[in-house]
């Protein structure tokens, strides 16, 4: 390398030279690129300098008939990264990607101590690399990149490539890669692969993430060009809580409100019953809530739990918890990351109105087997990755079930003993690298539910989802990927009791999707991003039959429902400086309702009751009932305010066409998916968000602020009294209100140093208001009352200390204000019988939620050649054992209402879990 | 309190599923505080009479029952300027002034100014179609749940095809025949004071006697989904053959109310308050709207309903031995045990104590009295006394045969 440097300097004192005019007349047939050189020299006597390996075995094939030299040594040099000098004294130097330029820049000499990155946009921008300290120079590898060419005016060029974990061969996703001495940064997609904006010239690069060890390498950029990193794991890091995943994109990306939360991160929040959960984490982040546990679903930014997309490896996760929402549905060990869009969602994305949980399993290892193993207290965890075809395909299944069922036989009440409560869910995931350009991705995920609810009756569910990916890329400017996703939803409820009321009930959806999505690197300045989608929805809504022949139940069957739902998208992330970065998206959202079906008309501008009923319409098989839709704008821009401030803004509207019926905040088994009908509009949400974030010190700290205000229409809600369950005539039991949420969240996490963590506070509202001029369709007056999940305050704290490599302790406590709820107030007397008074929806709320848990983690040691590494994680939840409410409920005692509150984790709940893997 | 009962035993398995580490307390809502508002029920009929409007207050959990609203001014107009005036005739029940109807084309409004000074009101009704009561008719079945006894039927039909709404009450009345009754009665000695009692003849009948009970449930019934507006074989009302009410002749007046789809709705959503909540389903809470409101403050409370009905009504009388012939009698309500209680023992008296408390009759006199026991053997008070559960006159409409 020293030679090397040595070389630049001889060659800006060469001295200015003219050989262009001579033209010559030769043919070479695949001549090694030496040779070549060595004829030219002979038929013109000028003198090639250069280094011979530079040369490699290029071979060259060309005709030149009375040609100009430079034209010649253009063509010969063309697929190679030599530029050459032609000098006045006869003699041609060859220098590796560098051009040699006869002039120096004004200031070469006045900025010696730094790199400079030609800052002339109107002449051929000459690069100078100087040496930086001795030391930095021999510790790290330097790569150059591209080749200079002439009339190159561009500033900065795309440096892309693909970050493998050198043992494994496996994609490593989630890595940082960051620009030292700048803001620039970014990190590699699940497929490992990058894609970062470098100015010209030297930078360093660094690449990091957790549990593989730093890699420093200079690179010397001179064009558009590719960098792949081969890492080795590191295990001395893991056991840190390293947020810097993101490093830098809290500050650079242009989307608002987007959260990556990486399984490895979460590893030393407190576990509940031994279960790392990674949708437990995103709650502790800001705009991120329950109802409270056991609650089902999630609610984001205010927005109802049916308004969130799970997405796992592309198709849609309908159920993402088991157990009432006690557990999450996804493998710990095989989730790879989840990136939480509740701001701006990207184009690509449609038909929820909150937000999307984009959920990415690991590729499974293409070199060597491996795998991990949990056993804890309730669950038991396997996961197991082993090549295929070694380097090219991987396979990677894991499984997790419950041992409750045991736990409940061998207690000693006979109620309980005859009770069922299992769960279970397996995974599996193939993928398959043909070449550089094309690979296959196959997915298959199935979990399961069962237990009695009471002794007599037993309630399954189960998600069932089938992925096939293909990512194929063009050229160095086209991407695409073609995705297939089936899912599917069911429950079922058995009755078995002792009366004759046994019955068996069922509800299932089922929908797949096709979708195409397009990337178009364009220029430095325009990324595109564009496809289509469309989906097919097949919903069983309901039967109930009953079970035996003694049953009275009447058999019930809702007529299945079907639908289409498509979209086309196109984006632009376009910078149109270093600072101001937008990405500007639309889609348009297609939504058609299709037959066999009934469809009730009513008369318009009156409540739909059976006594305004017109006539039930009949259409046939794949007859389209109703249309729906319209465009969506997906638009979000970012700002640099200083080098590690920035302020964003985003804008975006969204439909949905599908909504889920339930008037319960807490989970009920019977909460069933309905499709947009005549009667039925889809939900319309728009949504502004604005934030400033700031990194300090690097990002050891990040701060955010930001700020959403969010309006809805057509957003479901009952009528009192509403009852949806295997319900024909839902529209008459349902209302469609206008939706407002505002809320601002905080955010503070200190990624570096023997403490850290986060610390997120939120305070946000959410109303809802259904108005109509008849008494039947107006809740509370008609004016806006807070939703089920309007919780105003809300803090989270997630804290880890690291006392040694191999022991660190973390804590996370959560406060958040009791949801709403709806009371009864007193009695009435009314057609000779008593009735319940209630209060106005949501007039009340219960006693406010907080939790302390703490967990205590030891590593296994760290000898790298071991066969296993183990883990182990002590923790307690609910610490200071809070009997927070998951039901608040009202018996008559002796005459007297009572108000009860019943909890989940009433008591502390210690866990230890063993972790290995191998 | 039936449907929280449910929810509680919903929660309780739930939660013991849930590796019994979850606990139900109770806890003080601070927040709830009693609300008072106005209950009106108010059916006003196509019927000559003289109609009645209910109103009182809700109240507490705690209390025992509601408070009448006493000394309001309640009135109902029609479109054509009529007046009803409506006065107080005992606590919270208004009866009209004089008799009148419902007429058909007509709309009313009931106003109601309460002691307070607030005034309510009601928009405009109108009288629904009237469609008369074909028949009402009872069938010995056995039930969906192998019960035998006793239905009650109801068929109306409206060829017009308007009246879609109906409402079905009923009036059941039936004869009670006191099982143990004998023509004397046990009163404390007051001549021989202490722990004595005396046998007298009954001075009052206590034999046979009459009850009439309403009904309380919400009994509708919707045509709209049917070819036509008929209402066939609707069961109205199941006795099964186990229950003394049909032993001694039994009597039925069923009333159909053709109903508006608001006061459809309005009966339909209350009724879902108070079915018993199944397991897997749930019924959203919330304040339920009626159709009358505060005019003197929009945001008040105001609980029930006014409705404009028209009405036709049947009566039906059987017997227990037109459909079980020969057949023993169902039970009677108790099952009259005989005891002989003690005149006194170490705590005191104790028979003259019972017979003061009126809970026993006299059945005969004990001839040999055991150990423990005293000289009279004595019944339940509903098996020699019908009075307690009944009525001793003949109600007016009372035929025989």
């Amino acid at each position: 390398m020293r030679k090397l440097f040595s070389l630049f300097s001889l060659l800006f004192f060469a001295a200015v030279g003219n050989a262009q005019e001579e033209r010559i007349t030769v043919s070479f047939t695949d001549i090694p690129l030496e040779q070549v050189i060595s004829d030219i020299e002979e038929i013109t006597g000028l003198q090639f300098y250069y280094v011979e390996e530079w040369l490699g075995r290029t071979t060259i094939t060309a005709d030149f008939n009375d040609t100009a030299l430079d034209e010649v040594l253009d063509t010969i040099f063309k697929d190679t990264l030599i530029n050459y000098f032609l000098s006045d004294d006869g003699s041609v130097i060859l220098t590796r990607n560098n051009i040699i330029i006869d002039q120096l820049p004004e200031e070469y000499f006045g900025k010696s101590d730094e790199e400079i990155t030609g800052p002339f946009e109107d002449e051929v921008n000459p690069l100078f690399v100087q040496e930086e300290s001795a030391e930095e120079l021999m510790a790290i590898e330097t790569v150059r990149i591209g080749r200079q060419t002439r009339n190159n005016r561009r500033r900065n060029f795309t440096l892309s490539g693909i970050a493998l974990n050198s043992e494994t061969g496996k994609p490593i996703p989630e890595l940082a890669i960051i620009v030292k001495g700048t803001n620039l940064g970014t990190t590699t997609d699940a497929d490992g692969r990058y894609s970062i904006e470098l100015p010209a010239g030297m930078n360093i690069i660094e690449a990091r993430s957790l549990g593989i060890s730093t890699n420093r390498k200079r690179v010397i950029i001179y064009n558009n060009g590719t960098l792949d990193f081969d890492l080795e794991e590191s295990f001395t890091q893991l056991d840190e809580v390293v947020v810097s995943g993101e490093t830098d994109r809290n500050v650079a990306a242009a989307v608002t409100g987007v959260t990556v939360l990486e399984v490895e991160k979460i590893k030393t929040i407190p576990l509940v019953l031994g279960e790392r959960d990674i949708l437990k984490a995103a709650v502790t982040l800001p705009g991120i809530t329950t109802a409270g546990e056991g609650a089902q679903g999630y609610n984001v930014r205010g927005g109802r739990v049916d308004q969130n997309l799970f997405l796992l490896d592309k198709g849609v996760l309908y159920n993402p918890t088991h157990f009432f929402g006690i557990f999450s549905a996804l493998n710990p060990f095989t989730t790879g990351d989840v990136s939480i869009y509740k701001g701006g969602i990207p184009a690509e994305y449609g038909g929820r109105l909150s937000s999307v949980f984009d959920i990415n399993t690991k590729d499974a290892t293409i070199e060597k087997l491996s795998g991990e193993v949990s056993i804890g207290p309730v669950t038991g965890n396997v996961m197991l990755e082993a090549p295929i075809v070694k380097g090219k395909s991987g396979l990677l299944v894991g499984g997790r079930a419950t041992y409750s069922d045991w736990i409940l036989r061998t207690l000693d009440e006979p109620e309980l003993q005859n009770s069922q409560a299992s769960f279970y869910d397996v995974i599996g995931k193939y993928n398959h690298a043909f070449n550089e350009n094309n690979e296959l991705k196959a997915t298959g995920y199935y979990s399961k539910d069962a237990f009695s609810v009471t002794s007599d009756s037993l309630f399954r569910y189960s998600n069932r989802i089938l992925t096939l990916e293909w990512d194929h890329k063009f050229n160095e400017k086209n991407t695409a990927v073609i995705s297939l996703a089936n899912s599917e939803y069911q429950f079922n409820i058995e009755f078995d009791g002792q009366t004759d009321t046994n019955f068996d009930l069922g509800y299932k959806i089922n929908e797949t999707e096709l979708k195409l999505k397009m990337k178009y690197l364009h220029s430095e300045a325009h990324t595109f991003d564009y496809g289509v989608a469309a989906k097919y929805y097949s919903v069983e809504p309901g039967s109930i039959v009953p079970l035996d022949a003694g049953s009275i139940v009447t058999p019930v069957d809702i007529p299945p429902e079907q639908a289409l739902e498509a979209g086309i998208f196109i984006s632009d992330s376009f910078k149109v400086s270093d600072k101001f970065l937008i990405d500007a998206g639309l889609r348009y959202a297609f939504y058609a309702a299709l037959g066999e079906a009934e469809q009730r008309i009513y008369e318009p501008n009156l409540p739909k009751n059976p006594g305004t009923l017109l006539e039930v319409r009949q259409f046939g098989n794949n007859e389209v009932i109703e249309t729906y839709g319209g465009p969506e704008a997906r638009v979000s821009a970012r700002y640099f305010l200083a080098d590690d401030t920035s302020i964003k803004a985003s804008f975006n509207n969204t439909y949905q066409f599908i909504h889920l019926l339930t008037n319960n905040t807490t989970a009920s088994p019977t909460d069933t998916w309905k499709l947009s009908d005549l009667n039925i509009k889809p939900q319309q949400g728009y949504q502004v968000s604005l934030g400033v974030y700031k990194n300090i010190n690097g990002n050891d700290y990040e701060i955010s602020l930001e700020s959403y205000y969010k309006r809805s229409e057509n957003i479901l809600d009952y009528k009192v009294g509403a009852q949806l369950l295997l319900n024909e005539t839902l529209e008459t039991e349902v209302l469609q209100g206008d939706g407002r949420s505002y809320g601002i969240e905080f955010l503070l996490k200190k990624n570096a140093g023997r403490l850290n963590g986060w610390l997120g506070y939120t305070y946000s509202r959410s109303f809802i208001r259904l108005d109509s001029e008849f008494p039947e369709e107006r809740i509370n007056n008609g004016e806006y009352f807070p939703s089920n999940f309007d919780k105003p305050h809300d803090l989270s704290v997630v804290a880890n200390y690291k006392f040694t490599k191999r022991f660190s302790a973390s804590a996370n406590f959560v406060y958040q204000t009791g949801r709403p709820v709806t009371y009864p107030i007193g009695s009435f007397n009314f057609n000779n019988s008593e009735f319940v008074f209630y209060s106005d929806r949501n007039a009340f709320r219960i006693p406010d939620f907080y939790r302390l848990d703490v967990s205590f983690n030891m590593e296994g040691n760290h000898k790298i050649k071991k066969f296993a590494h183990s883990f182990w994680n002590f923790s307690i939840y609910n610490v200071l054992g809070r009997n927070n409410p998951f039901s608040v409920f009202f018996v008559t005692e002796n005459g007297e209402i009572k108000a009860y509150q019943s909890s989940i984790f009433a008591i502390p709940i210690p866990t230890i879990t063993y972790n290995f893997r191998f | 309190m039936k449907k929280l009962k449910a929810i509680l035993k919903y929660i309780t398995f739930l939660v013991a599923g849930l590796f019994l580490i979850t606990c139900v307390e109770e806890f003080e809502p601070e927040t709830i505080t009693f609300e008072s508002a106005l209950v009106v029920e108010a059916t006003i009929t196509n019927e000559m009479k003289t109609q009645e409007i209910l109103l009182s207050r809700t109240y507490a959990f705690e209390d025992d029952g509601p408070e009448a609203e006493t000394n309001a001014t309640v009135q109902v107009t029609d479109d054509q300027g009529s007046r009803f005036n409506f006065v107080e005739s005992q606590a919270g029940v208004y009866r009209s002034t004089a008799e009148f109807s419902a007429n058909e084309g007509r709309n009313y409004t009931l106003n109601i100014t309460t002691d307070d000074g607030r005034t309510y009101s009601t928009s405009a009704l109108e009288l629904p179609p009237s469609t008369g009561l074909d028949s009402i008719y009872a069938e010995r079945i056995v039930d969906s749940n192998g019960v035998d006894g006793i239905a009650i039927y109801a068929d109306s039909f409206d060829p017009t095809g308007t009246s879609n709404n109906y409402r079905y009450t009923y009036e059941e009345t039936f004869r009670i025949i006191a099982p143990s009754w004998t023509p004397n009665d046990l009163v404390p000695d007051e001549d021989l004071g202490g722990c004595a009692v005396k046998v007298v003849p009954r001075e009052t009948e206590q034999q046979t006697c009459y009850r009439t009970d309403s009904s309380t449930d919400i009994i509708q019934f919707q045509t709209n989904d049917l070819d036509e507006d008929r209402v066939s074989r609707f069961l109205i009302r199941f006795i099964s053959n186990q229950d003394y009410i049909i032993s001694h002749r039994y009597s039925i007046l069923v009333r159909q109310l053709i109903q508006s789809d608001q006061s459809y709705t309005f009966y339909e959503t209350l009724n879902q308050f108070s079915s018993i909540e199944s397991l897997f389903s749930s019924t959203q809470p919330g304040f339920l709207n009626g159709n009358v409101s505060s005019t003197t403050d929009e945001n008040e409370k105001v609980l029930g309903f006014f409705e404009v009905a028209t009405v036709d009504e049947k009566r039906l009388f059987f017997n227990y031995e037109d459909f079980y012939p020969g057949e023993p009698l169902p039970p009677y309500v108790n099952p009259c045990m005989t005891s002989a209680p003690v005149l006194a023992n170490e705590g005191g008296c104790v028979l003259v104590n019972i017979v003061r408390a009126n809970t026993i009759r006299y059945l005969d006199d004990n001839g040999t009295p055991g150990p423990r026991e005293g000289p009279y053997l004595v019944v339940p008070r509903v098996c020699g006394d019908c009075t307690e559960i009944g009525n001793s006159e003949v109600p007016e409409f009372w035929t025989e045969e």
